[in-house]
């Protein structure tokens, strides 16, 4: 399919005819409702069920982490952002359990292959995507961190959605 | 004799100028060395390599699964094409065959994202030859497609969508619907810009005859994609190799006569209008059924039967620690992205990672030709060939 461009007639090469129909488009569009900007901090975008946030870990009813330290989810990690450190215990109906679990965020690229690698569903990711940190010696966060409770995706959603 | 005295003495030096890397009408982090005599450009040298990232050899060391997000990076503004390419490289290596469905997923996926990158390519070359409310009506339409893509991958920007053998997960309900109000808005909103371009005296002065670049010699320079349509050579790898399911669809390959700025914008405003038509076809057509192949040594097993079945959670064990093995060989798979041919070529030695990765990405072919094109023109020239070219450095410098 050959582009047909026919040659601009005299009435065109006038700048003014250009200058008017653009002028009434643009025009049309200051009137135009509803408005397509958002007006981010006061207004914030809802994030959907598949969003991708900053991962966290999950808790189990009695509030212990729900990892068994497996090791799958930093194996698979491509930039290798996942450090976690396993320990037997004896307290709950499993047998290990993680001593220390820690996630570069300056490394962390959400692309969330830690959250389909795990086996009992105990790392997602969240839908928080409002991350900034400044101090650089704060990129790392700790198992204490990822544990704390957050609003929102429950891990269900993610066991709905991967049919 | 005289004359050649007068010549010696009165010479003038020509100046050398560097345009980027933090010039705005370069795209990111190009930068040219532009000699220049007066203000007509003599010749232009492209220094790349500010946005390396090694991603070849990255690949040498990511299990194939482990990839997919680094393409990702590539081409940024299709990001969703980029993980199509790759994934059919790698199942072209496996010889996997990967669900109807999946296809026609792809399909949709892929020129959605060529439509966002058109949208913003053309946006940005308004841009910088200084029509802003184009560029930001164009950005305004791609954040549509956006908000789609967040809803069916879960990012905006970095999809990671594909996977070997199929899909993450499959399209959310009522993606056909969304899709659709994009598509009845879409074809006003694309006359719109173009009411305000395509017949604008200005912007055909500054578009018009300028870095021409014939045929013949878009060929010689392996350019691909629009640019090289632009120049009347008709190739499209979706009409000359039809991958996928391509070849059901009907849609033109529009080409241009002259190969200048002004052809390859219209091609770029023409080919959204295709894509659409294909994206409109393809939803219609959709069939239903499972978006993965059916492979457990290769693709991941489904959340529920991890949790249930000892032999899936095997599976999954070892597929996210060691990953799969492919047979030793090598396969280039090339896919008609936004940019033009995106190819990977992968060697294999049999072991879950590739032995070389080779990415034949189209910005970085386009790019040569450059100088060719911007030598004995002006200096703004160059500024809207280089928009018109719609380059990406993520894809220049991988
Ligand atoms: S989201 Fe991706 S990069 Fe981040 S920790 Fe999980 S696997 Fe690693
Ligand atoms: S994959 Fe899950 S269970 Fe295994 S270490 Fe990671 S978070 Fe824990």
């Amino acid at each position: 399919m050959k582009i047909q461009y026919k040659e601009l007639s005299f009435w065109e090469k006038l700048y003014l005819p250009a200058i008017v129909k653009g002028l009434s488009i643009t025009l049309k569009h200051l009137f135009m409702w509803p408005k397509f900007t958002m007006q981010y901090p006061e207004e914030k975008p809802e994030p959907g069920p598949r969003f991708r946030g900053f991962p966290k870990l999950v808790k189990d009813k009695e509030g212990h982490p729900k990892c068994v330290a497996c090791g799958l989810c930093a194996a698979v990690c491509p930039p290798h952002a996942i450090t976690l450190q396993a320990e037997e215990t004896e307290e709950l109906s499993w047998e290990r359990t993680p001593v220390s679990f820690e996630i570069d965020m300056g490394r962390c690229i959400l692309c969330g292959m830690c959250e389909e690698a795990c086996p009992v569903e105990a790392i997602v990711l969240s839908d928080t995507y409002e991350l900034v940190i400044n101090d650089t010696r704060k990129w790392v966060f700790e198992i204490d961190k990822l544990l704390e409770d957050w609003e929102g995706k429950e891990t269900e959603l993610f066991l709905k959605n991967r049919k | 004799m005289a004359e050649t005295e007068q010549a010696r003495t009165l010479r003038t030096e020509h100046m050398f100028l560097n345009l980027g890397p933090q010039h705005p009408g370069t795209h990111g982090v190009l930068r040219v060395v532009l000699e220049l005599d007066g203000e007509v450009v003599v010749n232009a040298v492209p220094h790349i390599g500010y946005l390396h990232r090694g991603y070849e050899k990255i690949g040498e060391d990511r299990t194939f699964h482990q990839y997919i997000p680094y393409t990702d990076r590539l081409d940024y503004l299709a990001p969703l094409s980029n993980n199509t390419a790759y994934v059919m490289a790698v199942e072209k290596l496996l010889d996997i065959e990967v669900p109807e469905r999946t296809k026609y997923i792809r399909v949709i996926c892929c020129e959605l994202a060529r439509i966002s990158a058109h949208l913003l390519g053309m946006g940005i070359m308004a841009l910088d030859l200084g029509a802003f409310t184009v560029f930001l009506w164009g950005f305004r339409e791609r954040e549509k497609l956006y908000d789609i893509f967040e809803k069916l991958t879960g990012t905006r920007l970095t999809t990671s969508y594909m996977r070997v053998g199929g899909v993450v997960m499959d399209l959310y309900d009522g993606f056909g619907e969304d899709v659709r109000t994009f598509l009845n808005d879409f074809p006003s909103a694309v006359d719109e810009m173009e009411a305000l371009l395509t017949r604008n005296r200005i912007w055909v002065d500054r578009c018009k005859g300028v870095g021409v670049i014939s045929g013949e010699d878009a060929v010689q320079y392996g350019l691909t994609g629009p640019n090289l349509r632009a120049s009347g050579v008709e190739h499209d790898l979706r009409k000359a190799n039809p991958y996928l399911v391509y070849d059901r669809f009907d849609f033109d390959v529009p080409v241009g006569t002259n190969g200048d700025s002004l052809d390859r914008y219209l091609v770029r405003m023409e080919e959204m209008r295709q894509s659409a038509r294909v994206v409109e076809q393809a939803l219609n057509q959709l069939p239903a059924g499972p978006v993965n192949a059916d492979m457990p040594k290769i693709v991941l097993p489904t959340k529920g039967k991890v949790l249930t079945s000892m032999e899936e959670l095997i599976h999954q064990f070892k597929l996210m620690s060691q990953g799969f093995e492919p047979p030793v060989g090598e396969v280039y798979s090339a896919i008609e992205n936004p940019k033009g041919e995106l190819g990977f070529y992968i060697v294999s030695d049999g072991e879950p990672k590739a032995y070389r990765m080779r990415i034949r990405s189209p910005s970085m072919i386009n790019l040569q030709a450059f100088p060719h094109m911007v030598r004995g023109g002006m200096l703004a020239d160059a500024i809207a060939i280089i928009g018109s070219m719609d380059l990406v450095m993520g894809e220049v410098d991988k």
